[in-house]
């Protein structure tokens, strides 16, 4: 399946873009490589890639402009680069229309497991009526959780985020958008909301609340759920 | 005598008629006297007059006032009547001391009150002097001095001030502390740096009057001349209102002078502080950098030109990787502390599970923690607390870091987390050697390193935690713990959320 693969990388720095032609070709991707925001959109439309990974700090335009062009016709994951600390830049390419981030210096570790998720959500959405991450299922059907094959007593609400974050496993959640996809528009200013609700949902899901290795926080921006 | 015949001119004429009409009805209502022999005592009676009306008037009138009576005593009662002719010697004696002690007698009275006068506009100008002294040595700052000499000028002088000061470069620069409603035109700031320049006034009552309706005089100190005040005058000052001007405008320039130089002392102590910052930074910049960047080309280098065993290779792969941890961190370090420094650092306040915030923080240092025993001790019914996630993270980050660096193997660190009463309190305690007691107030001071600390580092971690809890308003303190080692207490004023709401929302 893999070969198939075709990784555009826009990036400006040469060797950044040598380090992820190996990385990736490595691990049995076709790559191809951009160093500037025209060059990447170009290369987007003429080389039909399956993933596209996007620095947001380019020289010739801003990245996050590129991002909105490309999601004028290009459907396919995006996943953004960026420097530290400007989790209100990764927060709008999220809102932009990214999958995912990635914040540089990365491990390439994470940055392969980013790239697999990124594509096996863009490839099949689950056309099951159940999913499963370790001992927790969520039955589609019946609107059930079990943990350790036991009924979970959830709340509607705790429900609906469940099932939000578990639909979009692997994949960042800005609080926002679950704000607004769980409580309304209404609310997305009303982060406690959510704190207290994952609060609350980790201590029914997670083997330890204290250490949470289902529902996943990402400083400053979301929420991701993983196996 | 100029003094006393100076201001004659100056006096009222009504109070030239009015001596002249008094001594007249005086001498009309002693008619009844004239024929008697007591002619005499109309004399005394004059005389008195006379003294009378030399307390409340100038001298000329007092002049007048003597001559008048005078003239006619000796015309009106002194025998033979009618004429300016005296038959006997001794009235003609009598009428000349009567002359003579009504005109001593008048100009010594208007005299000592005038003398009076002076000494009482003296202590009043002493007074005020005083006062202005007490004042200006009360201001601090080039501001308030201008604050307080303007509101002094107007209270002696009745006349608004207006004050263009030099920018510490001998230029006098008129857009920065010249009064917000007080633009200059271009021909008065040239007038202005004129007067700057020849230390001379200029302006209306001056030789050169430059077209000005108002006056400008150059304020000089003893070293440096801090600028030129503006001041519109209705009349000319008077002699002795001139020097009193000047001597208020000493005191002002003195004020002045003192905050200019103040200022000048201080950029130069800022600089020199900054110079010594600049090499200590770039010292241990260098060597901080040197470091991993030797184990990355080492490791790299030897990856690259001999035969390693697998071990060997991923041996060398684990020290790069740990040196660029290390070089990644000193880049957030210095980003941070850059970003303390330009005064950027504001506190994006949300709503945070502090549970997240401390995992988060123990989670990026697994590896580092790895030979300790890490205790999170949270309390049970922590609320939701209004924070900055990536900040505090941070300040345990660095907290937590300097633990590691100094603690024993194998020790235990303790980060607790507790809430009471509008504060989270967060503690991290270590099992290290403390810090020397007389090194305790420097340990948040940027660069600071215990001297003979083991590793290395740039004494900024600490100084940036502290950074980063005083931009949320709580404070960080350090003690060495009985037992042993160091407690760090973090005290942040925190909101938390109204939770009955959210269980309502629920049903």
């Amino acid at each position: 399946m893999k070969e198939d693969e075709t990784i555009l990388v826009i990036d400006d720095e040469k060797q950044i873009r040598r380090l992820l032609e190996i990385t990736l070709t490595a691990n049995g991707y076709k790559v191809i490589l951009s160093a500037n925001g025209k060059e990447g959109l170009v290369d987007a439309a003429t080389q039909h890639p399956s993933l596209i990974l996007l620095d947001l700090g380019l020289p010739d335009t801003d990245g996050q402009e590129i991002l909105k062009k490309l999601r004028d016709w290009f459907y396919k994951p995006v996943i953004i680069l960026s420097v530290r600390d400007s989790e209100e830049e990764i927060i709008k390419a999220l809102d932009n229309g990214a999958n995912d981030f990635l914040t540089k210096p990365f491990r390439t570790g994470e940055l392969l497991a980013r790239i697999r998720v990124a594509l096996r959500s863009g490839n099949d959405t689950p056309n099951t009526s159940e999913m499963t991450f370790g001992s927790l299922t969520i039955d589609l059907v019946s609107h059930v959780a079990r943990k350790n094959n036991e009924i979970l007593k959830l709340t509607a609400t705790e429900f609906s985020l469940l099932l939000l974050l578990a639909k979009n496993s692997g994949r960042v959640l800005t609080h926002q958008y679950i704000l607004k996809e769980v409580w309304g528009y209404g609310y997305i200013k009303q982060t406690q909301y959510l704190r207290v609700f994952v609060a609350q949902l980790r201590k029914k899901i997670e083997d330890n609340p204290s250490k949470p290795g289902l529902l996943i926080t990402e400083s400053g921006i979301g929420y991701r759920f993983g196996d | 005598m100029k003094r006393y015949f100076g201001p004659i001119k100056k006096q009222h004429t009504t109070h030239y008629i009015l001596s002249s009409v008094i001594v007249a009805v005086t001498s009309l209502l002693c008619a009844p006297l004239a024929n008697t022999q007591n002619y005499h005592v109309v004399s005394f009676i004059l005389l008195f007059v006379v003294s009378i009306l030399a307390t409340f008037m100038g001298t000329g009138p007092v002049l007048l006032a003597s001559t008048l009576s005078a003239i006619f005593w000796n015309f009106f009662f002194i025998p033979p009547h009618y004429t300016f002719h005296i038959e006997k010697t001794e009235d003609i004696l009598i009428f000349g001391l009567f002359f003579i002690i009504a005109l001593v007698n008048g100009v010594l009275t208007t005299r000592v009150r005038k003398q009076k006068k002076l000494v009482r506009d003296r202590e009043r100008r002493t007074n005020a002097l005083f006062q202005l002294t007490k004042e200006l040595s009360k201001a601090s700052g080039i501001d308030e001095v201008l604050t307080v000499a303007i509101r002094e000028i107007k209270n002696n002088f009745q006349v608004d001030s207006f004050f263009i000061l030099q920018n510490g470069e001998n230029i006098l620069n008129d857009t920065g502390r010249l009064q917000k409603e007080k633009k200059l035109l271009l021909a008065e700031r040239h007038v202005a740096e004129w007067v700057f320049n020849h230390a001379q006034k200029a302006g209306a009552f001056t030789p050169n009057t430059m077209g000005l309706d108002f006056t400008i005089f150059p304020l000089s100190g003893t070293r440096i001349s801090p600028g030129v005040v503006a001041v519109k005058l209705n009349n000319e000052f008077a002699e002795d209102q001139k020097s009193y001007w000047d001597t208020f405008l000493v005191q002002i320039s003195n004020a002045l002078e003192r905050e200019f130089l103040g200022e000048m002392a201080q950029r130069v102590r800022f600089l020199d502080e900054s110079d010594r910052l600049y090499k200590t930074l770039f010292n241990s910049i260098s060597h901080e950098l040197r470091i991993p960047v030797a184990t990355i080309m080492g490791a790299s280098d030897s990856m690259l030109n001999s035969e390693n065993s697998e071990n060997m290779q991923q041996a060398l792969s684990n020290e790069i990787f740990t040196a660029s941890l290390r070089l990644n961190r000193l880049i957030e370090n210095l980003l941070n502390i850059s970003r303390l420094e330009s005064g950027h650092i504001s506190a994006r306040l949300d709503w945070y599970d502090i549970n997240d915030l401390v995992n988060k923080a123990a989670d990026d240092l697994k590896e580092e923690l790895k030979p300790f025993t890490l205790k999170i001790e949270v309390q049970d019914d922590m609320p939701l607390v209004k924070t900055d996630f990536g900040l505090i993270e941070q300040v345990l980050y660095n907290l937590l870091i300097n633990s590691t660096q100094y603690a024993p193997p194998a020790s235990e660190i303790i980060l607790s987390v507790g809430y009471s009463s509008g504060t989270m309190e967060l503690e991290v305690t270590d099992n290290g050697p403390g810090f020397p007691e007389n090194e305790l107030k420097n340990v948040f001071k940027k660069f600071f390193r215990v001297d003979g600390s083991k590793t290395g580092g740039l004494g900024l971690g600490l100084s940036i935690a502290k950074g980063f809890v005083e931009a949320h308003g709580g404070s960080i303190a350090i003690e060495n713990r009985q037992s042993g080692g160091a407690r760090f207490t973090i005290r942040i004023p925190t909101e938390t959320p109204d939770i009955k709401n959210l269980q309502e929302q629920e049903q």
